[in-house]
């Protein structure tokens, strides 16, 4: 047996485990599931990875009430007949091989789902059920029951046909390359003039065969130039446009007057190379989103009450004034008014900050809440669409600017463009004088091999093992164009809560009267009896001091919320808040368990730890000016100031449209702004940095939309992941003076007059071959050092 | 378009187009072959199927109801 963890989540087991069949469980979710899948036969799942289950979710009966709502459903459902009906389930937990096992075995649990196919790399899986017997609220709630809780936000359909659509144009141009290359054998061996009418057949053969290269697979290349072009602006597909349209023109013209294929064949292949680089450049994290907007932090539906009759109804219906029903672990959709006496609200979602707040009767609560407890009646005072969190959200939506492109190639492409029509200006000139009948020809030859495919291919290819490279180490980029924005920050701002300290508690003091030995095992024993997070943290810590906790109780009784009480060794024991053990609560703001042992007081303080190794990473940080925006109170001020330079900006008491304002206001001195944050509270912030990082424990979790995501274990090598993206600068220029000096061999067999498709056809893929694999040793080495 | 004035030369030549047509052929029945793959939605997902070969050798004591995986209905 494993010690001390738990057989199905693999969790530590804190205070006494729940036993079965001589397995060890943290909570008896995990000993449910484990029941089920045994006496189902699935005790495969366990074999294939340790501890790989999922802690259930406690979960109410209507948690998933809202899916049979007809308009919601037929959202979500895909595909249905009489009998069957198909979904595809975003379910962010699966994470490994035993997950896939359980997941398509499901139907050995519940007989009425048919199939069940999961997409590992998009975390989702494809249902087939029979909608007679089992509801699509039913579905989700089993899956919720085994520990994969579906998630219902709003997730990109349309980048999915585009991916495919690419495949198609790769395809294509690869199938040309290949026929071309086949067909213009004869030419590469020399023996081209032998039949002339062969020679004419595989020439218009590769001219009918490049047809839906040029206006297909080529097409994204045309567009952007012409856009490009329209704004007045430079991309390096203007040169690329350039160099494609003249080796075309060129080769239907050679065709044309049966003078062979011409280049045709070099055609297709740039055409090939070129997607192929794109193709690698955005081979991105699929399963993870960075686009989430609000939409899918709130519920679908929610509960109204019009009258007496309870109802489920979309979000978007609700009115101002209406009276809403919210359940435990439900999220307010929109800001309200409480009407029942008294509601804990978690705020985690908004604020980071793992603290419950309490509201009374009558207050104001702001959109993003997550209820804690019993059910409670609110009033809806603004529509979700208009509640602050929204409007914020929206307001940085249009304030972001979305780079798009390389921008070190806009500068470069200018630079290369003027270069090629000087050099293309004073080779025509040199050529009047030499023989003006060729003038035309080496403009053609030089605009062709000038073309810069391989400096095409030298960003996607280092930005994209960059990329993937960060990516092993824990930080994820949205796409390689984050990388460059990397490269250029000057300032770095930090979120306090949740980013540089840990979001949950972590340090647990005890102040009070000094307990001996036997007083700690009882507060244990007591703590143990508890299921709830605080109670878990007392005992766990009192079990890192060495504390046994298991000596007998009796008369316990646990108040949901308040406390628990028990007499053990004949004394009187609580553990809870100030007011269930009688006494004054001394500080309001902290959050602490209070205990009394006989005529013993004391308390446990909560307090949130900083992350291990940050201290240290932010002295390494001394290229960039600092920034501390944290939403708390200045309690933390001296721990800060203590590991951060004496420049550093550190700022109390802020509110998500302070930090908001505080970025642009950076960004208006022209510094270039890194912002790291969690919790939608930085979701402002982040967005509107020019590098916006979310922290995240799980990188599958919700994050608020980012251009990354980092893990938070990771957090504390921050600086080195940063120094590796700024290598890639290193790794372009090499491959930049590489590039460069094959156009500039090109280039003087083109001035010379002595280019030939040959010699176009065997430099074209060298340069392209050595610029990939330089990039991708550079990038290796640098790893390995 | 082409002509040959014997048969030894249809043999040297002639046979050199068929072939050419023959193999355009098969090319343009693996680019379709592709066009399908890719439509069907087989490189959308390049881990699942390799851990999922693997479930059917461990668990063939119970008759699987849904060894092709279809999601047919």
């Amino acid at each position: 047996m494993s010690e001390e963890k738990c057989y199905h989540c693999g969790d530590d087991i804190i205070g006494k485990p729940i036993m079965a069949d001589n397995h060890e469980f943290c909570c008896n979710g995990c000993k449910s599931v484990y029941q089920l899948l045994n006496d189902n036969n699935l005790g495969n799942f366990y074999q294939l990875e340790q501890g790989a289950g999922i802690r259930p979710s406690e979960s109410n009966q209507h948690k998933f009430a809202f899916l049979d709502v007809e308009n919601i459903r037929t959202k979500i459902i895909e595909f249905e007949d009489d009998q069957f009906a198909r979904v595809n389930l975003y379910l962010p937990s699966i994470h490994c091989s035993s997950c896939i096992y359980l997941l398509e075995n499901s139907s050995k649990i519940e007989p009425a789902i048919a199939s069940c196919q999961v997409n590992f790399a998009k975390r989702e899986a494809s249902i087939v059920f029979d909608k007679t017997k089992l509801s699509l609220a039913e579905l989700a709630l089993f899956l919720d029951k085994i520990g994969y809780s579906p998630n219902f936000g709003n997730r990109g359909q349309a980048e999915k046909k585009i991916d495919k659509q690419f495949m198609y144009k790769l395809g294509i141009a690869g199938f040309a390359f290949g026929s071309i290359m086949l067909w213009s054998f004869p030419e590469y061996l020399g023996i081209e003039g032998d039949n002339p009418e062969f020679r004419n057949f595989t020439a218009y053969l590769s001219f009918a065969v490049s047809l839906p290269v040029l206006f297909y697979s080529a097409s994204e290349y045309f567009i952007s130039a012409y856009k490009a072009l329209r704004f007045k602006t430079l991309n390096l597909d203007v040169p690329i446009t350039i160099g494609i349209i003249a080796l075309y023109a060129q080769s239907s013209y050679s065709i044309i007057i049966g003078d062979g294929p011409g280049y045709m064949d070099s055609f297709a292949g740039f055409i090939f190379f070129l997607l192929i680089g794109k193709w690698f450049q955005n081979k991105t994290y699929k399963m993870l989103s960075f686009e989430r907007d609000y939409t899918s932090y709130f519920p679908l539906a929610i509960t109204r009450i019009k009258g007496h009759e309870e109802e489920i109804v979309e979000i978007e219906e609700l009115k101002e004034g209406d009276s809403i029903l919210l359940r435990n672990e439900e999220v307010l959709p929109c800001d309200a008014t409480l009407l029942s006496d008294e509601a804990k609200i978690d705020y985690s979602f908004v604020t980071g900050e793992s603290n419950h707040i309490i509201r009374k009767k009558g207050d104001f609560i702001y959109a993003g809440g997550k209820l804690i407890g019993q059910r409670t009646m609110l009033r809806v005072d603004k529509e979700s669409n208009r509640s602050q969190l929204t409007r914020m959200w929206n307001e940085v939506k249009s304030d972001k600017k979305e780079h798009s492109g390389f921008l070190y190639q806009n500068t470069l492409s200018l630079y290369f463009l003027t270069g090629l029509l000087i050099v293309a200006f004073i080779a025509s000139i040199g050529w009047l004088f030499v023989d003006p009948s060729q003038i035309t020809r080496i403009v053609v030859s030089i605009l062709i091999v000038a073309c810069p495919c391989a400096l095409a291919l030298s960003a996607p290819f280092t930005f994209g093992n960059v990329m993937r490279m960060l990516g092993r180490k824990g930080l994820y980029l949205k796409n390689t164009g984050v990388i460059e924005r990397i490269n250029e920050v000057t300032d770095i701002v930090f979120d306090k809560t949740g980013t540089l300290t840990t979001g949950s508690v972590e340090k647990v003091e005890f102040l009070g009267d000094p307990m001996t030995e036997e007083e700690e095992a009882m507060i244990m024993t007591l703590a143990n009896s508890s299921t709830h997070p605080l109670s878990r943290l007392i005992a766990l810590t009192l079990k890192n001091k060495g504390i046994k906790g298991d000596l007998e109780i009796s008369e316990f009784i646990e108040k949901q919320g308040k406390g628990i009480s028990g007499t053990i060794n004949s004394v009187q024991c609580m553990l809870g808040s100030a007011t269930y053990c009688e006494m004054e609560a001394i500080d309001k703001n902290e959050t602490a368990t209070y205990v009394k042992i006989g005529k013993k007081v004391g308390r446990f303080v909560f307090s949130s730890d900083l992350r291990i190794g940050l201290p240290e990473m932010i002295k390494r940080l001394k290229d960039y000016r600092l920034h501390v925006l944290s939403g708390d109170k200045d309690s933390d001020k001296s721990l800060l100031e203590s590991f951060f330079p004496t420049n550093a900006n550190i700022l109390f008491n802020q509110t998500p449209k302070d930090k908001l304002d505080y970025i642009k206001e950076l960004k208006r001195q022209g510094k270039h702004v890194m912002m790291i944050g969690d919790g939608l509270n930085d979701a402002g912030a982040l967005g509107s940095a020019d590098v916006g990082i979310a922290v995240s424990e799980d990188v599958f979790r919700f994050t608020p939309s980012s251009d990354a995501i980092i893990e938070a274990s990771k957090l504390s090598s921050l600086d080195k992941l940063v120094e590796i993206s700024r290598f890639s600068k290193s790794v372009l220029r090499a491959c930049l003076v590489f590039s460069l000096s094959y156009n500039v061999v090109g280039l003087s067999f083109a001035i010379s007059g002595n280019l030939s498709p040959l010699i176009a056809a065997i430099l074209m893929p060298i340069s392209s071959i050595t610029v990939v694999l330089l990039s991708t040793f550079l990038v290796f080495w640098r790893k390995n050092n | 378009m082409i002509f040959f004035s014997n048969s030894k030369e249809f043999w040297n030549m002639g046979m050199i187009y068929i072939m050419l047509i023959v193999s355009l052929v098969i090319a343009l029945f693996f680019l379709a072959s592709f066009f399908w793959a890719t439509k069907e939605g087989q490189f959308d997902d390049d881990y699942t199927p390799s851990v999922r070969i693997l479930f059917d050798d461990e668990s063939n004591q119970k008759p699987n109801q849904q060894s092709n995986g279809s999601t047919e209905v």
